[in-house]
């Protein structure tokens, strides 16, 4: 007999309770008025279906729009809380849990955003491209090479000093043997 | 002092037996005699040995009695010196290709060396202090390059300290970081520990009086040897635990010590091992770079010098970080008054006024006249490149004294007493270095007339060379 899904019962309901004022047997319904809603309900969905369509289908499915709380005094139905935006205990749960997990997405992300070096001196300075992911430190190797390059130095000028004093030597000893001729 | 270093003591011979110390040579013989192992000759050189100057610490190892005198070594990495980078010729006919292998390729046997030798292929120096306390262990670089060839020294020193490896072939890396904080940035903190822990060294030389916690930290870094300096009160409680080797400095300012203020160091460093004899320590030796030396230049040219033309002045008070001071020698800086006066006696030569701040700037002109030549030198490699191009130095206690030694440049040197004189510069005439010292104990106190005659002959016998 086609989707008859329950969502929205609370307009019918609505009529249902005022047709049972105007129904002189009603009394005979007071022990368990529910079930008589939900077979009146019936009828009249039976009814409506047969004049429109065969299969119905809910726009927002799981998202009752409006909540209505009745209570029964002497017979008479009172709604007492009606509520339009209402959401399941489940619904909710996952509602904040979005929440949470939006902002701490947002802090890092627009926080990331914020950097006060991006694109700076600092970020670009040893070749990096600016962003704070790529940076290099080139300080201390420029210094370890500056060392190394004063080792070379040190050691040519020693080379140099020691062939210097061998040519003095070579020198003498030619102006010796020079002398002695 | 280079003799008692070649002297064996009795006292490492006892604890190399590790017998008690009143057991007399008369009993080593017995000893060498009664083992049949020791040859004649191998039981004299085995006289020189000297493992361990202290009681080891019991806690380390409880089974650790010493080394064994009857182990024997085979032939590999067993004596001797470690060689400098063993590296297989490069081979263009090689099968597999030209392979061309880095220095230290034979890592299946490297650990050998370093096991059965105590091989040092990477070491580590954590200097605490300032340029002076950085230039003084200098020598200290040098033994450890030559007693261990080819070995990689990286340096940790203050920001400050730093910046005189500028002067030291030696070394490789030079990280600064503040070892003196007492409560270090815990980002920092763990940030060093893992750079100096991921580059794998052999030993670790702190001379930061050590408390448990800066033992910690050096224990961190993995090395084999863990040798520092430790409080010599009871600040140094467990600090030996997480230490292989420690010395007990004599106050709780190293620096007191002078010139030689790393000599249980230097003396621990050049200990002498099995064959190898003792290595003597080298004196003090900065090296300039061409391009310091060209900077330098331009900068005195400016202030009107020329080269071998002018004196440094080094020592005017200021309140500034650069002064270059000793932390053992507080009082070794001269308000500019004092120091016009002195400059005056300068005659043939240009003096040159070095400030250790643009602010002092002022100061000086106001003293000297607006005539005066003027350098504004912060770091340690300028200060040895303006005075390796200068005729000579006036200077207080500063940097500048150890600098004009280590260049074999005439100085005269101002202290407060005559003690720090002694202790900060030893063998004074050899060093071509004048020092006047205070009577009353106050650099202020001094006797300008003495330094003014010191400069007269100053001036006399540079003009003679």
């Amino acid at each position: 007999m086609g989707f008859t899904i329950l969502n929205s019962h609370f307009q019918s309901s609505c009529l249902q309770t005022r047709r049972f004022e105007g129904n002189p047997t009603s009394r005979l319904f007071k022990q368990d008025s529910t079930s008589t809603l939900v077979t009146g309900l019936r009828q009249a969905q039976e009814g409506k279906s047969k004049r429109g369509s065969l299969c119905k289908v809910n726009g927002l499915p799981d998202w009752p729009l409006m909540a209505v709380l009745v209570e029964q005094v002497q017979g008479v139905d009172y709604i007492t809380v009606k509520s339009v935006t209402h959401l399941s205990d489940q619904a909710i749960k996952n509602v904040y849990s979005w929440y949470i997990l939006f902002t701490v997405w947002g802090c890092l992300f627009f926080g990331a955003m914020k950097d006060p070096f991006y694109n700076s001196e600092y970020y670009r300075g040893d070749g990096g491209d600016g962003t704070g992911n790529w940076i290099y430190e080139k300080q201390e190797v420029m210094e370890a090479e500056a060392r190394e390059a004063l080792w070379r130095e040190e050691l040519i000028e020693e080379i140099e000093q020691k062939v210097g004093g061998l040519r003095e030597l070579e020198e003498a000893g030619r102006k010796e043997e020079e002398l002695v001729k | 002092m280079a003799a008692t270093y070649l002297l064996p003591n009795p006292k490492c011979l006892s604890s190399f037996l590790t017998n008690p110390p009143s057991v007399s040579s008369i009993q080593f013989t017995q000893l060498s005699f009664l083992n049949p192992l020791d040859h004649k000759p191998h039981s004299s050189r085995r006289l020189n040995v000297c493992t361990n100057a202290k009681k080891k610490n019991p806690w380390l190892d409880p089974f650790d009695d010493g080394e064994d005198p009857n182990m024997e070594y085979g032939s590999l990495f067993a004596d001797g010196k470690q060689e400098e980078d063993p590296r297989p010729p490069d081979n263009p006919d090689n099968p597999y290709g030209f392979l061309k292998f880095p220095a230290g390729y034979a890592v299946e046997i490297a650990s050998l060396g370093l096991k059965v030798r105590g091989d040092v292929r990477r070491c580590c120096c954590v200097i605490s202090g300032g340029v002076y306390e950085n230039l003084l262990f200098f020598p200290a670089i040098q033994l450890l390059k030559d007693r261990y060839p080819g070995v990689q020294i990286d340096v940790l020193a203050s920001e400050r300290g730093k910046q005189t490896y500028e002067l030291n072939k030696n070394v490789r890396w030079a990280n600064a970081y503040d070892l003196d904080d007492y409560f270090p940035e815990p980002a920092e903190y763990t940030d060093m520990v893992g750079v100096l822990k991921s580059r794998y060294y052999d030993m670790v030389l702190s001379t930061k009086l050590a408390g448990i916690g800066h033992a910690a930290f050096l224990f961190m870094t993995t090395a084999r040897d863990r040798v520092s300096y430790i409080y010599p009160n009871v600040n140094a409680a467990g600090a030996g635990l997480f230490l292989s080797e420690i010395f007990t400095p004599d106050s709780l300012n190293l620096s007191e010590g002078g010139f030689n203020m790393y000599h249980e160091m230097v003396d621990w460093l050049g200990r002498p091992f099995r064959s190898v004899p003792r290595q003597p320590v080298p004196p003090l030796r900065v090296s300039i770079s061409r391009k310091l030396k060209e900077v330098v230049e331009e900068k005195y040219k400016k202030a009107g010098a020329e080269k071998g033309k002018y004196i440094v002045i080094h020592g005017i008070k200021s309140d500034s970080k650069a002064s270059m001071q000793s932390k053992g020698d507080t009082d070794s800086l001269l308000p500019i008054e004092i120091w016009a006066e002195i400059a005056e006696a300068v005659r043939e030569f240009k003096p040159i006024f070095v400030i250790p701040h643009e602010k002092e700037r002022e100061n000086v002109e106001e003293a000297v006249g607006e005539d005066a030549s003027i350098v504004f030198i912060t770091t340690p490699g300028q200060l040895a490149a303006l005075i390796n191009d200068s005729a000579g130095v006036i200077t207080t206690n500063t940097a500048a004294v150890q600098l004009a030694n280590a260049r074999e440049k005439t100085s005269i040197t101002l202290f407060c007493s005559e003690e720090k004189g002694r202790i900060f510069v030893p063998d004074a005439e050899e060093k071509k270095c004048t020092i006047i010292s205070s009577k009353t104990g106050k650099l202020a106190d001094i006797d300008v007339g003495a330094v003014k005659d010191a400069i007269k002959t100053f001036n006399v016998s540079l003009a003679l060379v």
